[in-house]
């Protein structure tokens, strides 16, 4: 039998994760729909990672449509597993075929077409990478059911890929003008307005401001879980303002190894890694393997979680947008220190609330439910970028050292990263209410 | 008085913005080369250019992908247009991504190192624009990787050049190419030959490399501009070599700061009259103009301070045309093209292949520097801003009169070959350098010109760029001065004496010799 000869590990680093040397071992053995699983959305990872457009908003799109094809894609040869359609905004009725048996072929047939839908605009390496899955995937599943069901079934994937995307279409995320960065932009009028932070000349407008717009999944829409405002802007130092960015100005000045670690290891910078978005699905896959998970609640887990994650992203940047927040560096330059620098790259557009809690928050919510309370876990996300694993005592502790590193790494206030894993359990919790067995 | 009066013209020119005019010579120069590929071949595409018969007007070896590389002699006479004849060098090899003209073994004929998909390939020189391959004769590995980078410095007391060499992706990693970077390699001398080449751990992708004296210590390090689309836990790199010990990265601790671009090509030159070295270093979306920072005035860290966005020189977005998507910059030089005594910097940009985030159509810069320091875009109207696929590129002045003009290598078109036909150019100075002993064309040496009342400084590299190097005339504008005072501080460490030289004339500045004055044959 053919079998996937690739000798790189999978982005998620540790050996045991190795999805490439793991299928090529079993040259005598059928591919299963999990390894299908695993391989397509280990190559997701590094997409997103390596494709221009692929900021965390857009990233967390695109997981989102790839699951709800995954669940779709279980759905049409398991009785038990409940569709999405009618509990998604606009999604109608996924295609079947009573021919098409072979769930492998199926997941390998989804995947294909969803992957070349949302990452057509990926360069030549990437081309040239999901060409060389495709071919290896075939391979390895050549000669595992009869050819007429092996046909029949990729088809179906291919269709219901098809139906997802043309879903897709309508949600205000399609297109994606200059990587997210709109020509031109209202400047700041007020003193508590975001501003660009950045040198780099395309960043001087923030990344899509009408993201909170789009359709959302599970969501009624962006501001189903709204939130307070920030505390009022004011250079006065009893203010509460003020004192939050003392916060920020104190820790960073005085930062310790281990939060320098911290703001380090959950960064997620857009095309030097996955992205949080990515991040937290790189933590499911990396749970499937270690706990030996099954497709049907790998499709689940990966559907509900990508729904979640988009909708983190939605909701939060309605939040952003709403209150138009300057960021720590803005002010402390301009109130406490005219030098001072925050660690990590301050991303750009608006403050409050920050999108690394909301969505670390939804997620968190989402494998809580998944994987169980209090379940602690390894995360080994960044191995191959030299940034050893941390341990977690639960997917709630996770999000939390998600939040605080924004502190740490001198980019958010602590009321943004507060309210964010507010509004991310809000969100996380619609995520739940989806029904994903019947 | 002179002083007085130079600083009188450069005030007297910030009046008006800078000009430059560039006249294709495409068509009529006889040269039909094109970078030619699929993957392997997305970067690369460099030239080397160098005299090779002895007739002072640079020659030019093309890369040419997958297709045999070309070599053109230069046949253009003297101010006219630009012109080439195809001749047959021994140096056409298939795989190439690009060159670098060096004399190796000191006998005053340029050899050539070829970068490769696969073995890289030294050729000795014969004379009469003839090669050899050397891989043997010189003990040079040239290994199997997919190079992309070179630079070469001779280290003190050595009898051969030391040269590295930048290599990219493991190609055969065709399904998980990210995260592959090969490692780098370190050709040092064994006598007169070459040692196996050390790798040089950890490697990251670079695109252009380049020796420098960043902090004028007399011992250049080796800068890595590293393409952040491959390597993973990667960064911007800065090796300290020293003759007789093993290399050594600066650190964060060191003050090397954390800076991770796409690195795609570097330049040098010290714009800011301080004495130490600025670089350019374009990449996808903006570019880097860095200035050392100097908290106390003097070079103690390798800090650099990200400047572009203040200069206007960013490239991050096509200048003209309907397709503003972000940029893609390759080989960057920098050169003065008209000849005010003022650096400018040239650009080649081109999508990587159809990466539809990317412009599709995205000109090549040259921006002229303005009197303030700042620069001014003029691709557009100094005829020069070609839509092509640009790749690597040379700026040199092929038909001796003064003016700098430029070849760009375009991936799957033809090259583009601009002669400069400013009108209002000021003059210049075409300046040699040669000594004895192993380092003939004194790479390493710091060349100045004093210039209304400041002093112009260019360190003379091989390597940089985007795959393609040259040698040759070190080229300096001078507006409206007549003569300059000029010296050089030979890599060794010895300071030539100053001469007054007349404008708008070639030198040969020989070690310890005084300036002789040239003339085209």
């Amino acid at each position: 039998m053919t079998h996937l000869n690739l000798n790189r590990r999978c982005l998620l680093g540790a050996a045991a994760f190795s999805i490439f040397p793991r299928v090529s071992v079993a040259a005598t053995q059928q591919m299963t729909s999990e390894q299908v699983l695993q391989d397509w959305y280990c190559l997701v990872l590094m997409l997103v990672r390596h494709t221009a457009t692929y900021s965390p908003p857009v990233a967390s799109r695109a997981f989102a449509y790839l699951g709800v094809a995954v669940q779709e894609s279980v759905v049409s040869t398991d009785a038990t597993a409940s569709s999405l359609a009618g509990q998604l905004n606009g999604l109608g009725k996924s295609p079947r075929n009573t021919k098409a048996s072979s769930l492998p072929h199926i997941l390998h047939g989804a995947l294909e077409r969803s992957v070349s839908h949302f990452f057509g605009n990926t360069g030549p390496t990437g081309k040239r990478t999901i060409k060389v899955m495709s071919r290896k995937i075939s391979a390895a599943l050549m000669g595992s059911v009869a050819d007429d069901v092996a046909v029949a079934s990729e088809d179906l994937g291919h269709a219901i890929a098809d139906h997802v995307f043309e879903w897709s279409k309508t949600d205000g995320g399609l297109v994606i003008e200059n990587l997210g960065f709109p020509m031109t932009y209202a400047k700041a009028e007020a003193k508590q307005d975001w501003v660009p932070t950045s040198p780099i000349t395309l960043q001087q407008t923030p990344l899509l401001p009408t993201w909170g717009d789009n359709r959302t999944f599970a969501l009624a829409n962006g501001k189903a879980c709204s939130l307070p405002p920030p505390p009022t802007y004011s250079e006065d130092k009893a203010s509460d303002f003020y004192k939050e960015a003392l916060e920020v100005y104190d820790t960073v000045k005085a930062i310790t190894p281990e939060q320098r670690m911290i703001a380090r290891f959950w960064s997620d910078d857009p095309m030097l890694s996955p992205t949080p978005p990515g991040h937290w699905v790189s933590i499911a896959l990396q749970l499937f393997e270690r706990e030996n998970t099954d497709v049907k609640r790998r499709a689940s887990t990966l559907a509900q979680l990508g729904i979640t994650l988009a909708d983190a992203f939605i909701g939060c940047w309605a939040t952003k947008f709403e209150y138009d927040l300057l960021r720590p560096v803005t002010y402390i330059k301009r109130v406490i220190d005219k030098a001072w620098m925050p660690i990590l790259i301050t991303p750009p557009f608006p403050e409050y609330p920050s999108g690394h809690s909301t969505q670390s928050a939804a997620a968190a919510v989402v494998l809580t439910a998944a994987f169980g309370e209090n379940f602690a876990f390894e995360d080994a996300t960044h191995v191959r970028d030299g940034l050893k694993p941390r341990a977690y005592a639960s997917f709630e502790a996770a999000a939390q050292e998600a939040g605080i590193s924004r502190l740490y790494g001198g980019i958010h206030f602590r009321a943004a990263i507060e309210r964010g894993l507010e509004q991310g359990r809000c969100i996380g919790a619609h995520a739940l209410k989806l029904k994903f067995t019947v | 008085m002179r002083f007085a009066f130079a600083l009188c013209l450069l005030s007297s020119a910030a009046l008006a913005d800078p000009v430059v005019t560039f006249t294709s010579d495409e068509k009529t120069s006889g040269i039909i080369h094109a970078y030619a590929g699929e993957w392997e071949y997305m970067v690369g595409g460099g030239t080397a250019v160098f005299d090779c018969n002895g007739d002072m007007k640079p020659d030019m070896f093309l890369a040419g992908g997958e297709k045999p590389s070309g070599f053109y002699v230069n046949t253009s006479e003297r101010g006219k247009d630009l012109r080439f004849a195809k001749h047959t060098s021994g140096a056409e090899l298939v795989a190439t991504t690009g060159a670098y003209p060096l004399d190796i073994d000191a006998d005053a004929i340029t050899d050539l190192v070829i970068l490769r998909v696969g073995e890289n390939v030294v050729m000795k020189g014969e004379g009469d624009c003839k090669f050899s391959r050397a891989n043997e004769l010189w003990g040079f590995e040239g290994g199997d990787a997919w190079s992309t980078a070179f630079a070469a410095t001779f280290e003190k007391g050595a009898d051969f050049p030391t040269l590295a060499i930048g290599n990219y992706v493991n190609r055969y990693e065709e399904a998980m190419p990210w995260g592959s970077c090969t490692d780098n390699w370190l050709h040092r001398p064994d006598g007169k030959k070459f040692a196996s080449p050390k790798a040089l751990k950890p490697s990251y992708c670079p695109l252009s490399i380049m020796f420098t004296d960043w902090n004028r210590s007399g011992t250049p390090a080796l800068r890595m501009s590293n393409d952040r689309e491959y390597y993973e836990g990667g960064q911007e790199q800065m090796w300290v070599v020293e003759a007789g010990k093993e290399p050594q990265l600066y650190t964060q601790e060191q003050g090397w700061k954390y800076l991770r671009i796409w690195g795609m090509g570097a330049s040098t030159y010290d714009f800011d009259f301080d004495g130490y070295p600025e670089y350019y270093l374009s990449s996808m979306s903006d570019s880097k103009y860095q200035t050392l920072e100097k908290p106390d005035g003097t070079a103690t860290k390798p800090s650099y301070a990200d400047i572009a966005w203040k200069k206007a020189v960013t490239a991050h977005r096509p200048y003209m045309g309907d397709d503003l998507k972000t940029s893609t910059g390759w080989h960057t030089q920098i050169e003065d093209v008209n000849n005010d005594g003022l650096a400018d910097i040239f650009v080649a940009k081109g999508n990587v292949a159809e990466m539809p985030d990317f412009s599709m159509k995205d000109p090549n810069n040259m921006f002229l520097q303005k009197p303030d320091g700042t620069f001014l875009e003029a691709g557009g109207t100094s005829g020069a801003g070609s839509m092509r696929m640009a790749r690597g590129a040379a700026l040199a002045d092929f038909n001796l009169d003064g003016l700098i003009d430029m070849v760009v290598v375009n991936r799957n078109e033809n090259i583009d070959l601009f002669r400069n036909t400013s009108a209002s150019a000021g003059h210049f100075l075409m300046l040699e350098l040669k000594q004895d002993g192993p380092n003939r064309d004194g790479i390493g040496a710091w060349i100045e010109v004093k210039l209304g009342g400041k002093t112009l400084r260019r360190e003379a590299i091989s390597g940089g760029g985007h795959a393609s190097g040259q040698l040759g005339f070190w080229h300096f504008g001078l507006g409206t001065e007549v003569q300059a005072e000029v010296r050089v501080l030979w890599a060794n460490g010895e300071a030539g004496d100053w001469q007054t030289l007349k404008a708008d004339q070639f030198y040969r500045l020989e070690r310890g010799k005084e300036a002789v004055e040239i003339a085209a044959k």
